[in-house]
């Protein structure tokens, strides 16, 4: 009775079902690698929301945004955007580093007056690539800081939904103060989503050498406070750079910019809210069938040269044909070599559900796409009706759909076991581990690391076994 | 009689099938004139009824069979075999089997020897109009009990979850709210009944009608008459008519901004007549269509910001200057137009060039540029910053990719990012050393000198490196200590070869000996003892450079080397007992 009772109030009062409830999502940015591909992300968001560099938005947006209001249609931005009294939007973001040169660049780059100076972070003593400086000696001086910062930015939320976390696994406050904040995020705001997105490293754009070990030590030491982690692989995007896009040797700004995309794809059903989309958070329930398996893939096509702009027309079957394909992942490992256990397809564009469901029937014959026999659901899929925007003078062309798969597969613990390797060649001989001693680590903390990702390696194994 | 006239075709329908009679003919050229050819319904459904009356009709229109687009050529009969034929020019050459005639006459006639077919008509989509298309793609025609039918689609056993599609499918149904639409592929063949596309879905702002069947421009200006605030069209892939004459059109594409007419078939007289029609076009793409720059662009094209040209194998250097004087033009892309070279004669050496005023960035990818002379041009450009320049001979065939891309920065000045790769300022800096250091003896030898005054190479080292002044300016000119090519450090470059004379033993002969420049004095006194015969202690050595005429310098040490004493290459060593 008292449900019917409220369908009665919904179908008699429209309105009340519809009173706006934001869920906001706070982005925090750590070391370099976080900083830098926040720019990038932020730079876009910017671009697709309409917001100028100073935080004014286009009038031309304004109206759409009013009309939203009106409607309760897409392009509300509140998630991600904090509106000021004087009509201004700041990010919902916090940047922080334990050294400032990186946070100088954006106190000082183009788009400085859209960040609150309370948003930038950073100490005076650097992580040294070290995971324990980050995670014990420097990054615990800043940490009370940067956990107040946050406080202050939850309060503007009416509804914090999570934390989306950008870093790397390979530096020292990437890897030692996140894992830090997070044990800290766990404590003070237990029952938010934390997702994150991580850097893995690349031993050809690498800065150091210590990288496995402070990608292992992290990854043993969040791998119970994140929900979710989607790894984008440095190597991957930069042969990703080079073929497809045709830059020789990729920045890091050409790099991160690729990430923003698959960022903004990612994040898109956040940011533009309203009934006509998906939530990421109901993808990610799909997405992470156990607590420890929760590392998805990340897939996005199409990658086109911006010099080829109308060259090449990719219908939804294409760029879902090219989700499959080797050369489209953010992260290196063969897919056909293991199974998958859920597959989310993110549209976003010019995307008609019956081209969809054709360009989905038509990967049916694709004996590649193999799922573990356990899990019931397989494919989920969802449209966006905002376009992709490209960054005028970067290296993608604008196009009017694309597609991000996020696929939830065994084998990505290829990945794992290249990091595990590199740990043990190193481990065997003490290499490089005074420099974590001597800031008060032990060596039980590195083995017990190690042991745990056996375990994880084991659990994929596992996982991906038929009965 | 439209229903007699149906199944009369229905026999004829399998090409080569003889089956239609001269009594089924008559009935066919009796069908009423004027009857409306262009009804999507009944072309839909496969039948075509012919008349004598449509004939120009036809000739020119565009079908699809199977999935391959040709021009309608002909029609009418091919005896011997009755009934009626299309007579059709396929786009792609190789689907066809001759070239318009059969038996001997000529039906029709064809661009390519095997490219034209005879069809029956009822194999031919002739298209649906833009509307009908633009509802079968956003529109779901059968009602919702229908289309959750259809949802479900499995891999394997596992059923695929769709999420919010009902939401997208109601709002992409309200076609007045549509802005962005895509239409590729869907066989939109014309405007259809006139306003209503106006009425229907006024708001779009960016269209995609590639790979259609539309046959002319008028049909595009129907289309694009209704949509007031078009701003992005894409017609590519249709092999369109243009008008032969100048069309004075206002107000059909005041909002275009965005034309692309990639594999159109265009001609560059075409764009010329049509570009009136275009008052505030910024991007005009005009892709693989064999264009050749035929004329100036006179008072049209005056607000166009990025023109590609890319993949029209027939334009040249000399072409382009016909659009040098576009005013806003700042992104040229010729890429694949087989260009080799280009010469800006208006600028001498080290000026810049009156020609392409707002260029900023250009690409030449995919050419054939191996020659410097092509990149010192570049740099009259007065505003070039940006230059794509891969896959040429002279970037990809040789072995060092990266003394390339130095040579290229260093020598246009005002370059800031080359391949897409941003040049920062250490990186040109060191490029310009480089390339200052690298064709140092090259202009020592034409006349180049450290002392300003002496200064003078010659033309031909100025033509072919018109900034090296510059920057001998810049980082002051090359020593001769940094124009030394490096030996390898091999035993055989470090040998010195040394005269050996004896100046108070007039009568023995002067020696030529190679030795190593790490020798000790001892090691050479031995090996002067076993030659001459005298003991090692009562050698004395010296020697003299024709460096430093008129000065011995006494080697005394045993125990030091030959390069202590700084003695160098054709350096004499006296020898005395």
């Amino acid at each position: 009775m008292i449900l019917f009772g409220v369908n009665l109030l919904r179908s008699t009062f429209p309105l009340i079902s519809y009173v706006p409830l934001t869920r906001e999502c706070l982005s925090i940015h750590i070391g370099q690698a976080g900083i830098q591909i926040g720019d990038a992300c932020w730079e876009l968001y910017c671009l697709e929301h309409g917001i100028q560099p100073d935080g004014g938005v286009l009038d031309s947006k304004k109206d759409q945004l009013d009309d939203a209001n009106v409607e309760h249609m897409d392009a509300s931005f509140d998630t991600f955007f904090c509106e000021t009294r004087a009509g201004k939007y700041v990010p919902r973001a916090l940047f922080v580093d334990l050294e400032p040169t990186v946070v100088d660049g954006i106190r000082t780059g183009k788009y400085r007056s859209l960040f609150h100076p309370e948003q930038l972070v950073s100490g005076k003593e650097d992580a040294a690539n070290n995971y324990a400086r980050g995670h014990y000696s420097v990054g615990s001086e800043i940490i009370d800081l940067v956990l107040e910062r946050i406080r202050k930015l939850a309060k503007q939320c009416s509804g914090l939904q999570g934390f989306l976390i950008f870093r790397s696994f390979g530096g020292g406050t990437g890897s030692g103060f996140t894992s830090l904040l997070m044990e800290q995020l766990s404590i003070e705001y237990s029952r938010k989503t934390k997702l994150e997105f991580s850097v893995y490293p690349a031993p050809r754009i690498s800065t150091a050498v210590v990288e496995p070990y402070n990608s292992i030590l992290t990854t043993h030491s969040t791998i119970e406070h994140s929900d979710c982690s989607f790894m984008v692989d440095n190597e991957a995007i930069f042969d990703i750079c080079h073929r497809k896009l045709g830059v020789e040797r990729p920045s890091y700004a050409s790099i991160n910019r690729l990430i923003g995309q698959a960022v903004s794809s990612i994040t898109a059903s956040l940011r533009f809210k309203g009934p006509l989309n998906v939530d990421l958070i109901e993808f990610q329930t799909n997405l992470v069938p156990y607590p420890r398996i929760h590392f998805p893939m990340t897939t996005f096509a199409p990658i086109i040269s911006a010099d080829k702009a109308y060259h090449e027309e990719l219908s939804v079957s294409d760029i879902t044909a090219a989700c499959f394909e080797f050369s489209n992942q953010l992260v290196k490992c063969d897919p056909r070599l293991g199974k998958y256990m859920a597959c989310c397809l993110l549209y976003r564009g010019d995307v008609v559900p019956k081209d969809v469901n054709a360009a989905i029937a038509a990967m049916k014959s694709r004996n590649s796409v193999r799922f573990v026999d356990w899990c019931p659901t397989g494919f989920k899929v969802g449209i966006n009706n905002q376009p992709p925007v490209a960054m005028p003078g970067g290296d993608l062309a604008k196009v009017q759909r694309a597609v991000c798969m996020l696929s939830n597969t065994t084998a990505i613990v290829e990945a794992w076991a290249r990091l595990d390797h590199k740990f043990d060649l190193m481990y065997a001989k003490r290499a490089f581990l005074h420099w974590y001693i001597r800031e008060g680590m032990e060596e039980g903390e590195f083995s017990e690391a190690r042991e745990d990702l056996a375990a994880l390696e084991k659990d994929y194994e596992e996982v991906g076994q038929s009965f | 009689m439209a229903c007699q006239a149906v199944p009369c075709l229905h026999l004829g329908s399998e090409p080569g099938e003889l089956q239609a009679t001269e009594a089924e003919h008559v009935h066919l050229t009796a069908a009423p004139p004027g009857w409306p050819l262009r009804s999507p319904h009944l072309l839909d459904s496969g039948y075509i009824i012919m008349n004598d009356a449509l004939t120009s009709d036809v000739i020119g229109r565009r079908v699809e069979v199977n999935g391959e687009h040709a021009t309608v050529r002909f029609f009418g009969d091919v005896p011997p075999v009755a009934g009626f034929w299309l007579g059709v020019e396929w786009d792609n050459p190789e689907r066809g089997k001759h070239d318009g005639s059969h038996e001997g006459t000529v039906y029709f006639k064809c661009r390519h020897p095997t490219g034209g077919s005879f069809i029956r008509p009822n194999k031919v989509n002739f298209g649906v109009d833009f509307l009908t298309a633009l509802k079968n793609r956003y529109v779901l025609e059968d009602g919702p009990e229908e289309d959750g039918k259809e949802q479900i689609v499995t891999i394997g056993n596992r059923t695929v979850q769709t999420v919010g599609f009902d939401s997208v499918i109601k709002r992409q149904s309200q076609l007045n709210k549509l802005e962005d639409i895509s239409l590729r592929n869907c066989a939109v063949n014309g405007a259809g009944d006139k306003g209503g596309i106006a009425t229907a879905c006024p708001h779009i702002r960016k269209v995609d009608l590639s790979r259609n069947l539309l046959s002319s421009w008028d049909d595009v200006i129907d289309i694009a008459d209704q949509l007031k605030d078009l701003e992005v069209l894409n017609l590519s892939e249709n092999k369109l008519e243009f008008p032969s004459c100048s069309t004075s059109l206002i107000g059909t594409f005041s909002a275009l901004k965005v034309l692309v007419l990639n594999r159109t078939g265009i001609t560059w007289a075409e764009v010329l007549r049509c570009a009136p029609g275009w008052p505030v076009l910024e991007e005009l793409y005009l892709g693989s269509n064999n264009i050749c720059i035929s004329e100036r662009p006179v008072d049209v094209l005056q607000t166009v910001k990025l023109l590609d040209l890319s993949s029209n194998q027939l334009i040249d250097e000399n072409q382009l200057f016909l659009i040098a004087y576009l005013p806003r033009l700042e992104q040229l892309i010729l890429s694949n137009i087989g260009i080799s070279s280009i010469h800006f004669p208006d600028a001498g050496i080290g000026c810049k060039t009156s020609l392409f005023p707002s260029l900023q960035y250009l690409v030449v990818n995919d050419n054939q540029i191996s020659q410097w002379s092509f990149i010192n041009e570049l740099d009259k450009l007065q505003s070039l910053d940006t230059l794509s320049c891969v896959r040429n001979p002279l970037t990809a065939g040789s072995k060092d990719s990266q003394t390339t891309r130095q040579f290229i920065i260093a020598r246009i000045g005002q370059l800031k990012t080359l391949d897409r790769c941003q040049i920062l300022p250490e990186e040109r800096r060191g490029a310009e050393l480089d390339y200052r250091k690298a064709f140092g003896n090259e202009w020592k030898k034409a006349g180049g000198h450290q002392n300003p005054d002496k200064n003078r190479p010659n033309e031909e080292f100025l033509a072919a490196h018109p900034r090296y002044q510059f920057l001998c300016q810049k980082y002051g000119a090359p020593e001769d200590g940094e124009l030394k090519t490096q030996q390898p450090f091999i035993l055989k470059n470090q040998l010195l070869t040394l005269k050996i004379r004896y100046p108070d033993q007039l009568d023995q002969k002067v020696l030529e000996k190679q030795l190593p420049d790490s020798m000790t004095i001892q090691k050479v006194k031995g090996l002067l003892s076993r030659l001459l015969k005298v003991p090692v202690s009562q050698l004395l050595l010296s020697y003299e450079s024709p460096k430093m005429p008129g000065r011995e310098i006494e080697l005394e040490n045993d125990q030091q080397s030959l390069q202590f004493y700084s003695v160098e290459n054709g350096d004499s060593l006296l020898v005395r007992w």
